[in-house]
């Protein structure tokens, strides 16, 4: 693609001034913007625009925009994060979208994850999530030995597989569903394998599911759209992990 | 609340019932098509044989029955449960909604195995209350009495109705499509997911597919050719012969066990 090539473009974006109003979808157009422009950036031109001629700029999560933070995050003609695999909104360029295109952006739609302004959601029920049991325990004081515990090389990298979700909610965002089962099943799966997890093993799974539930997401149905959407390409293999550990804990934990 | 019904309230927990009455159900399909199966063997003596002797003994029949019904009926009210509240975990709708997997094989407009499976189921608990109308309470089956016959005449009249064939049709491909998803769904629910099997598990469950939407879907072609007042019949598949020739037939034209 030649590297002078502007687009022009029609954004469709939700905009609902607070979590009390309804919302409505409003057409905004955006000439030449650059093909090398982030899909983030692209938004800034837009509400630079918007504030010249008055109107409320669109709001929108972002904090890192190298893909490591996890708070960017807006569904893009229907995908989450738009139509990259493994790619967070922020890592999203324009030069996947053709001159004349019509973007429609949406927020992630959940009734866990109630829209706090336009683009951007209250994802604090994924916060509770972890609360609820996605830590270990540890002894404050000095550093601990690095190598006092041992791990077996095969179990750290399926731990750190697991530790790799950034918590954006792309999982919940695409689930037919809104099931948060792939964030759940990430900590979860990544504290089970590790000797570490293991005191607050059981525990663990039936607190964080448990919290899971009141939120109120989803069941999993195993339609696989979350591992299909998440930036960090979490495998639904961990949900698996969860059901055993869940089924585990239910039968044998003391309470 | 016990830890029981904290478990059995859980969404895995519902997902674990889930798949373990689905692969109950799909366990007695296997044992529901080889049965039929033998209608395909001799003129139907075989089956009438096996059909008598599964109904020999009231007490272990109505045992399984019962097993049969609550298996049914726990995977309907679960389906129903879930569905009721995944849609609510949603709450507002996308405008727009596209898939980010391009792997999904069957794919009509959009519609795949997995994101129909509560539509495919019912429609075969649609069928299902038609298959239970013809064969467990039916009497009078289009004009003809069908109640005391030998089972095999029974299938025979009633799939000799295109309309009722096709519905039966319509039913096997059906449950083809839910098991289609569902039988490998179940062992991912159940926890069982690995790189040893998981290709293993695939396979089984799209083999399963075929053979019981083919093996039950067969009976359409059965029905249909072995009911024609046609003298071709005869050449028709094993099985068919010609009963529909003559007039409605009455109990003791057969012979009784
Ligand atoms: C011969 C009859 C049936 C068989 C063999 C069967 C089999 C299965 C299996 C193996 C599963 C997978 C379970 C899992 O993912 O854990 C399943 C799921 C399901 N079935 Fe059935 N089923 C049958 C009838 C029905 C009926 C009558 C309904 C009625 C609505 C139904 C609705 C569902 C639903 C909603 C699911 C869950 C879908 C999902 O997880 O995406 N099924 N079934
Ligand atoms: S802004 Fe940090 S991941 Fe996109």
């Amino acid at each position: 693609m030649p590297a002078h090539k502007q687009l022009n473009l029609t954004l469709r974006v939700w905009r609902q001034p607070d979590a009390g109003s309804r919302g409505e979808f409003r057409d905004y157009k955006l000439y030449s913007v650059s093909p090398e422009m982030s899909f983030l950036e692209m938004l800034d031109v837009l509400n630079e625009q918007l504030l010249e001629e008055g109107e409320e700029p669109v709001a929108f999560d972002h904090d890192c925009r190298e893909g490591i933070c996890g708070t960017c995050g807006v569904v893009i003609n229907g995908q989450p994060h738009g139509p990259m695999q493994g790619t967070t909104t922020c890592q999203l360029h324009m030069r996947n979208f053709e001159d004349g295109d019509l973007i429609v952006i949406e927020p992630w739609r959940a009734s866990a994850f109630p829209v706090v302004r336009d683009l951007v959601v209250n994802r604090s029920a994924f916060d509770r999530i972890i609360q609820a049991g996605g830590y270990v325990s540890v002894r404050t004081g000095q550093a601990p030995d690095g190598n006092a515990i041992l791990v077996p090389s095969p179990d750290q990298a399926g731990a750190m597989d697991a530790a790799a979700c950034i918590g954006c909610g792309a999982c919940v965002a695409a689930c037919k569903n809104a099931s948060a089962m792939l964030f759940t099943a990430a900590k979860v799966s990544h504290l089970a394998q590790l000797p570490q997890g293991e005191p607050e093993r059981k525990q663990r799974a039936l607190q964080m599911i448990a919290t899971h539930d009141e939120e109120g997401f989803g069941a999993c149905t195993n339609t696989y759209e979350c591992e299909a959407a998440c930036p960090a390409e979490i495998s639904v293999s961990h949900i698996a992990r969860l059901n055993r550990e869940y089924s585990k804990a239910m039968l044998t934990a003391r309470q | 609340m016990s830890w029981v019904t904290a478990a059995l309230r859980s969404s895995v927990g519902k997902k674990f019932v889930m798949g373990i009455t689905g692969l109950f159900l799909c366990g007695f399909l296997v044992i529901h098509l080889a049965g039929n199966l033998l209608l395909y063997i001799g003129d139907g003596t075989v089956y009438n044989e096996y059909a008598h002797k599964l109904h020999s003994n009231p007490i272990l029949l109505f045992v399984a029955e019962v097993i049969l019904f609550a298996g049914f009926l726990i995977h309907i009210y679960l389906a129903i449960v879930t569905n009721r509240e995944n849609r609510a975990a949603r709450g507002v709708r996308y405008a727009v909604k596209k898939t980010k997997r391009e792997d999904r094989t069957v794919n009509l407009f959009g519609w795949t195995p997995d994101t129909t499976m509560f539509a495919s189921g019912a429609v075969i608990l649609g069928f299902l209350v038609v298959h239970l109308s013809d064969f467990k309470f039916g009497d009078i089956v289009h004009g003809e009495r069908i109640a005391g016959l030998e089972p095999a005449d029974k299938a025979r009249i009633l799939m000799s109705d295109a309309i009722r064939a096709g519905i039966y049709l319509v039913g096997s491909i059906f449950v083809g499509i839910h098991v289609s998803h569902g039988f490998w769904s179940a062992f991912q629910s159940l926890g069982v997911n690995h790189p040893k099997y998981n290709d293993w598990i695939r396979k089984v469950g799209i083999a399963f597919a075929i053979i019981v939407a083919v093996g039950f879907g067969s009976f359409f072609v059965w029905g249909i050719s072995g009911g024609e007042v046609d003298p071709a019949v005869e050449e028709a598949p094993v099985g068919s012969s010609s009963v529909l020739e003559t007039a409605p037939p009455r109990p003791d034209q057969y012979t009784q066990k």
